[in-house]
């Protein structure tokens, strides 16, 4: 499991959790539906540019990102990330249902993907096996 | 089972156990060998002791033999001789086997020690030579040799009688101890013989064994093949592995052959196995997918929901010289080797062509069904005689489609012209269709138009080009009718059926070009339902007001229907904006449309007015331009009042995309060339932004030409003479 290591006093650290999405109501939706103890949100980004400054200060180890956005998408925005920091996990959460944006988002550096609209169950198996 | 894994031990095995027991046979041989050289040499051995055995009384008798013969006076030379040979043959053999290594017992040197006391005393017998006799008269006598010569006779003598018991004794246990040694020997012999022999036998079983276990493997190989083998010939999918590089391997389904129409799989890439047949974006795509299926970042069930070759639409060669599409389904199936990671990727891929066209099917007959339902829904809401009077005026416009293709033709031009009145004669019935909210009917008919609309694009027409418009005439007819008679239904359920004069419930079929219509049928339920629709359809807010509608004469009926209809069209989609830029202009949210149909001077005047837009002449010339109806030399050297007569233009429309109300650039000319045909006048105004206004003006109805609709499909091409445009 990622992210779940211990620090030097021996405290179990959170998974930091940075959710990307231009839908105010979306990343609600996500924060609040997230069942996930060890899951500490980090930040909330509406587009990719802001989804980067919060990257640089937060440091989380996974991101939920949206694709269609203001300024810079999302595909855009994981290529980045991903040479930010390798290791980071993104799950794309977008309403873009056909696959060849999927397989565009997993070849960016993506690990996984799930379709809008989704229930609290799918999001949380998404999550569940990111955290795998 | 690890087949390869068995067979890999059972080799070792194999050759363990065969190097071991040649081993044990080498070592077995070579113990063997030498225990046979002792054997024969302790047997030579043997022999001369036996022999030696005998020596001591023999070399008694014959010292006694000697002693006699002297003292008898006979002849000893014989004697003389036996001795020497015995005393000989003593030595030589007591030597030979002093010299053998093992035979060194005690007693040998014993007995070689006491025949080494026996030599000082029988050298001077051995060395004598001569008479020992000496002849006289009295007899013979010993000479003086002789008498040494006796004397060394009897010594000797008395010393083998003294010794001849013990040196038989001592060469007796020699004989003894070598013949222990040989029966030792011999018995080890045996005993590495018949250890030899069991090895051999192992070597044997053990042979037989690896010989037997071989086969049985060889044989379960065998038929794994041919299980495998008839695997890949049976199965109806196409299997294949793809290696690291994306290449497929050497070994494939039989179903592969068929689904692909090539045999040569082998080290073909995955990219080059789809080039050609799936459009760039889709090949690339896929590559990216597969490239995924060897990396780690995701999950086989993630993989596989993400997999974009679920449905592949595909185009093949049919092997008739052109293509067909088909749908094939691919699967992927990561093969982890045995130290983890992605060894292969197993392909599966079947052909869903029929599953797909069924579900399409299904679809279809599902889409037909809720139509029927819609449609009747609809058709309940429609007045049956508004319903009779469409049918009735359609089908008179199909069969006036049905003799536009007839017409012989022979020219691009004329072939051009006749695409040009199915075109708008089609038009006007998808919009009563839309009207009425027939949208089976309509739908229909727009998918007609689109085929007319792919024949304009055509560089060159021929006769040919037009039999699948016959095909889809008839499907109309046909649908047509099934409406007719659902509407026939309808109306026997409906409460007072048949009790009026005229019953709505048997439309009659017309029985000429013409209808014979009712005056002072009411449009405006149509007109009003029609404008709903387009309200709907297009986000618009407009009010429709009518008057004057039920005036219109019976000869002009459809006519006005049909203008209407169009110009509400336009109105909806054109002129009338949404709200929100109504409301920047500070106009009503909602438009106003007004339609006013009064008799006047002329004979009758139908105004149709919007509070919209209005019409910009430099956008109709940027349309007219794009839609290369005229150059832009032209447009610019064009006046406003020209500008405007654009609407009335064939072909001619604002719209780039098509859609069921506008776009196809068939509509006002139409309408134009319908009111000309009826010997009329129209006239266009507008202000931008605030308004746009036609107004119709048609002679009274006797003066009308006849056959109204037929009219309508003719005339020249050009703007109709009675016209008149102008921007207020």
């Amino acid at each position: 499991m990622i992210g779940s290591q211990k620090n030097g006093s021996g405290v179990r650290r959170s998974l930091r959790l940075l959710i990307v999405d231009d839908s105010n109501i979306m990343r609600r939706r996500i924060e609040r539906s997230q069942q996930f103890e060890e899951l500490e949100v980090v930040g909330t980004a509406a587009n990719g540019i802001e989804a980067l400054e919060i990257f640089h200060k937060t440091d989380p180890d996974m991101v939920t990102m949206d694709l269609t956005m203001p300024q810079m998408d999302g595909i855009e925005c994981i290529s980045k990330l991903v040479q930010l920091k390798p290791a980071v996990r993104i799950l794309v959460i977008s309403a873009l249902a056909d696959k060849a944006t999927a397989v565009e988002a997993m070849e960016r550096g993506a690990n996984g993907f799930l379709n809008k609209p989704f229930t609290d169950r799918q999001l949380n198996e998404a999550i569940a096996e990111l955290m795998s | 089972m690890n087949v390869a894994g068995a067979d890999r031990n059972r080799r070792l095995i194999t050759a363990g156990a065969g190097t071991a027991l040649a081993l044990v046979m080498g070592l077995a041989l070579l113990a063997g060998f030498r225990l046979a050289t002792q054997i024969r040499s302790s047997i030579t051995a043997l022999q001369t002791a036996s022999e030696l055995q005998t020596y001591p009384s023999v070399l008694t008798q014959q010292l006694t033999a000697l002693r006699q013969r002297l003292e008898t006076r006979e002849y000893t030379g014989q004697a003389h001789e036996e001795l020497a040979g015995t005393v000989a043959r003593f030595n030589s053999d007591i030597r030979r086997l002093t010299k053998r290594s093992d035979g060194q017992s005690p007693q040998l040197q014993d007995a070689a020690r006491m025949w080494q006391a026996y030599r000082p005393v029988l050298a001077p017998i051995l060395a004598f030579s001569g008479e020992p006799y000496i002849d006289t008269d009295s007899g013979s006598s010993l000479s003086d040799g002789g008498k040494m010569y006796y004397g060394d006779v009897r010594q000797a003598q008395l010393l083998a009688k003294q010794n001849v018991g013990r040196l038989h004794r001592l060469l007796t246990a020699v004989t003894d101890s070598l013949e222990e040694q040989t029966s030792g020997a011999a018995a080890r012999l045996r005993e590495l013989l018949s250890g030899g022999v069991l090895a051999a036998l192992v070597l044997a079983a053990a042979a037989l064994y690896l010989q037997l276990t071989r086969a049985r493997h060889e044989r379960v190989a065998r038929e794994a093949q041919e299980q495998t083998r008839d695997i890949l010939k049976t199965v109806r999918e196409g299997f294949f592995l793809l290696d690291a590089d994306y290449r497929i391997g050497t070994v494939w389904s039989e179903a592969l052959t068929h689904i692909f129409g090539r045999s040569d799989f082998a080290g073909l890439s995955f990219e080059k196995l789809l080039e050609d047949r799936v459009p760039p974006g889709t090949l690339a795509t896929a590559v990216k997918y597969i490239k995924l299926l060897w990396g780690d970042r995701a999950h086989e069930n993630l993989m596989k929901s993400i997999n974009p070759l679920g449905q592949l639409e595909i185009s093949m060669d049919n092997g008739r010289g052109g293509k067909e599409t088909r749908y094939l389904q691919f699967d992927f199936h990561r093969v982890v080797g045995p130290k983890g990671g992605v060894k292969h990727v197993l392909c599966s891929v079947g052909d869903i062509t029929s599953n797909v066209l069924l579900a399409k099917e299904l679809q279809e007959a599902q889409e037909n069904a809720n139509a029927q339902v819609d449609m009747m829904v609809g058709m309940l809401h429609v007045d049956p005689l508004q319903l009779g009077s469409f049918l009735d005026t359609t089908e008179t416009g199909l069969r006036l489609i049905n003799a536009i293709l007839k017409e012989p033709a022979r020219t691009d031009a004329e072939f051009r012209k006749k695409l040009g009145g199915l075109f708008r004669e089609l038009h006007s019935i998808k919009g009563e269709a839309s009207a009425l909210n027939l949208m089976s009917i309509a739908h229909r008919v727009h998918h007609l138009e689109d085929t007319v609309g792919e024949l304009k694009k055509k560089a060159e027409l021929s006769g040919n080009d037009f039999l699948p418009m016959v095909l889809k005439l008839d499907e109309l007819l046909a649908h047509l009718r099934g409406v007719r008679e659902m509407a026939t239904r309808l109306t026997a359920l409906k409460p007072g059926a048949g009790s009026t004069a005229e019953p709505a419930a048997a439309p009659s079929r017309p029985t000429g070009a013409h209808t014979v219509r009712r005056s002072g049928e009411d449009l405006s339920p149509i007109l009003q339902a029609l404008a709903e629709k387009l309200a709907k359809d297009h986000r618009k807010s407009f009010r429709l007001s009518l008057s004057g509608l039920a005036d219109v004469p019976a000869a002009y009926l459809a006519t006005v229907k049909d203008c209407v209809i169009q110009m509400l069209r336009n109105s909806a989609v054109h002129g009338i904006e949404p709200s929100e830029a109504r409301r920047v202009q500070a106009k009503a949210d909602v438009g106003a449309v007004r339609v006013d149909f009064r008799r006047s001077s002329e004979g009758y005047e139908l105004m149709f007015e919007d509070d919209g837009a209005g019409i910009s002449p430099q956008l109709l010339k940027d349309a007219a331009v794009r839609k290369n109806i005229i150059t832009a030399a032209e447009a610019a050297s064009m006046d406003t009042r020209t500008a405007m007569a654009l609407v009335f233009r064939p072909g001619f429309s604002t719209q780039d995309e098509v859609t069921m109300d506008a776009g196809r650039g068939v509509g006002m000319d139409v309408v134009a060339r319908t009111v000309y045909g009826l010997g009329g006048k129209i006239g266009v105004s507008t202000n931008p932004g605030r308004f746009t206004r036609f107004k119709i003006v048609l002679p009274p109805a006797g003066e009308a030409r006849s056959g109204e609709r037929a009219d309508r499909m003719s005339g020249p091409q050009g703007l109709p003479p009675g016209m008149a445009s102008g921007v207020a």
